[in-house]
């Protein structure tokens, strides 16, 4: 008995354990993905017809690049998620460096400062949809406390992109924290106590020995939390509701209304083939950068 | 840490905890806030400055939720979802890992594995939510349970078996080759010698499994609207033109964070275990 003998023998069963969650796949996500293919390059409105009209080739494409709120959105989406990345990155950074250790009182507080990624993003807008009400939220009382007058949070357009910001904010520099955290409790001691005997300061020692070691994480951190803020749909949904006006609505916002409200299938599926190209550009990036590790 | 600090140190020390406190009240304020307003008199709700300390601690907000049967619905329905979602997924997924690690795929089928997964756990999920809808009327699976879980299927299972992939592609083959000596099959050695042992793992997927299930919001509400609707959508359904019922939106975000954070309070480790490795390793 060899182990060929035994790899042939094999491999009807490993091929048996893998189809189960090969075909839920293919029928969740591939099939689905064509059929978007499909409906972009068709004029489907649901209201109008039951079903396609006809191909009408890159017609809706036109039609998404040079509509308004569509354009309106991509921009909100930018503004929110370059935001909010900046603010995550780099409270995560700081504070993953101010809770580190393993004693009882720095793992409680990480505990407890994880606590709002595990929350609903759909329960984490209506929480901050009450703390941002402008006359009686919290937020503003505090402010007023110290002598601010705080704005009109949710009712103003610029001001509405800013609590969206702080929600993202809010909710997920804690996974910045956690993966900082992580990476950080695993760089080598004796390579900092080097540094230390060769009488760098701390900062030195974090910007020349620490940061370079961390860079590829942060990278991949970064472009993981800059695709799930721009895929982000839940949270908006319930703090703003896309509003005031359109002046939160976010590429995915716009998509699902148009899609699920308006009911036109094709310019939806045309809007999200657009992003998709964004996306998969980089999706390409996160894993070109993995495979760099192997 | 040695004894005898300088005055500068611990001034350091003193700016460490005050930071650090400061973090804990952003995170705490609001959560309490939440509660607070959950068990508030309608009166108190939009008054300036708010009302932080209600004078009367009231379940009236509760009760009106759980009076019309509709709420211990969407409990159900969540639970349901995501009982049945983590279950199968745990399952397939652990299974199709093993499979995968276990094959001897050539480098270049095994890169194009991963960048399948990742794909699938990043691409802008709302281009596949229509065509979803689509299918599901088709098969007349509209406004159910089944339609939730299916979709949410779609990207549990790849997620998890992405994560035991690289679990099962770290276990040392002398582990299993004692068993292949005595002859057992596949099965016996998945099952007998290589799940005990990656236990820890496959517990920490099943708990991230649930906790994104039982979160999740796009697909439950492109599908299931009315009967089938479950918790994330009754949160959000609060939102509307009509003006805000404060006290019952409270009171249903608090019905459906609580659990979730008991939950992580007890299955931190394992949570934790989840997060940083599916984000470190993809």
């Amino acid at each position: 008995m060899n182990s060929s003998w035994h790899r042939r023998h094999d491999l009807p069963w490993l091929v048996l354990f893998v189809i189960p969650a090969f075909v839920i796949v293919v029928a969740v996500q591939f099939y689905p993905l064509a059929y978007s293919a499909f409906l972009s390059v068709q004029d489907w409105v649901l209201t109008e017809s039951q079903v396609p009209k006809g191909f009408v080739g890159l017609e809706n494409f036109v039609k998404e690049l040079s509509d308004e709120i569509f354009r309106r959105s991509v921009r909100n989406s930018v503004l929110i998620t370059a935001g909010a990345l900046v603010l995550e990155m780099f409270l995560g950074v700081c504070l993953a460096y101010l809770t580190m250790g393993s004693s009882w009182r720095m793992r409680s507080i990480r505990t407890l400062l994880i606590l709002p990624m595990v929350i609903a993003p759909v329960a984490a807008g209506t929480l901050w949809r009450i703390l941002l009400n402008s006359r009686a939220g919290l937020v503003n009382h505090l402010l007023s406390l110290i002598g601010i007058k705080g704005p009109e949070w949710l009712a103003s357009p610029d001001w509405a992109i800013v609590s969206v910001i702080l929600l993202d904010t809010w909710q997920w520099t804690p996974f910045v924290l956690l993966v900082v955290g992580a990476a950080i409790a695993s760089i080598p001691d004796d390579l900092l106590e080097v540094a230390a005997i060769d009488g760098a300061s701390r900062w030195k020692t974090f910007l020349y020995i620490e940061l370079p070691l961390l860079m590829p994480l942060l990278l991949l951190t970064f472009v993981f939390r800059m695709l799930e803020s721009l895929l982000s749909l839940d949270s908006i949904y319930s703090l703003t509701n896309g509003g005031p006006g359109y002046s939160t609505y976010t590429l995915t916002y716009y998509i699902y209304t148009l899609g699920l409200r308006s009911f036109d299938f094709g310019g939806a599926a045309a809007s999200s083939w657009l992003f998709m190209i964004f996306a998969t550009f980089s999706i390409g990036l996160v894993f070109w950068y993995q495979r760099k590790d192997w | 840490m040695k004894r005898g600090r300088s005055p500068k140190q611990r001034l350091l020390a003193l700016g460490h905890g005050v930071i650090l406190f400061l973090a804990c009240l952003v995170v705490l304020v609001p959560l309490a806030y939440l509660v607070i307003n959950s068990v508030k008199l309608p009166r108190e709700f939009l008054t300036v400055p708010p009302t932080i300390l209600p004078t009367q601690v009231t379940f009236e907000h509760y009760g009106e939720l759980f009076e019309d049967n509709k709420t211990f619905r969407h409990f159900r329905n969540s639970l349901t979802v995501t009982l049945w979602t983590t279950g199968v997924t745990i399952i397939t997924g652990t299974l199709a890992a093993y499979g995968l690690a276990r094959m001897r795929l050539s480098a270049k089928i095994l890169a194009a594995v991963t960048f399948i997964f990742l794909f699938i756990r990043f691409y802008p999920r709302v281009t596949t939510v229509i065509p979803f809808f689509l299918v599901m009327r088709e098969l007349d699976l509209l406004d159910t349970v089944w339609a939730i879980i299916i979709g949410q299927l779609g990207i549990t299972i790849p997620f998890v078996t992405w994560l035991m992939l690289v679990v099962f592609q770290d276990l040392p083959a002398e582990i299993e080759e004692a068993a292949v000596v005595d002859g057992a099959s596949v099965w016996q050695r998945f099952w007998r010698v290589v799940l005990p042992i990656v236990m820890p793992s496959v517990s920490a997927a099943a708990i991230l499994t649930a906790f994104l299930s039982w979160n999740e919001f796009l697909i439950a509400s492109s599908v299931a609207r009315r009967k089938a609707s479950v918790l994330s959508i009754a949160v959000a359904g609060f939102v509307s033109d009509k003006g805000i019922q404060w006290g019952p939106m409270a009171a249903m975000s608090v019905v459906m964070i609580v659990p979730m954070i008991v939950f992580a309070l007890f299955a931190q480790k394992y949570l934790i275990r989840g997060i940083t490795f599916g984000a470190v390793k993809g």
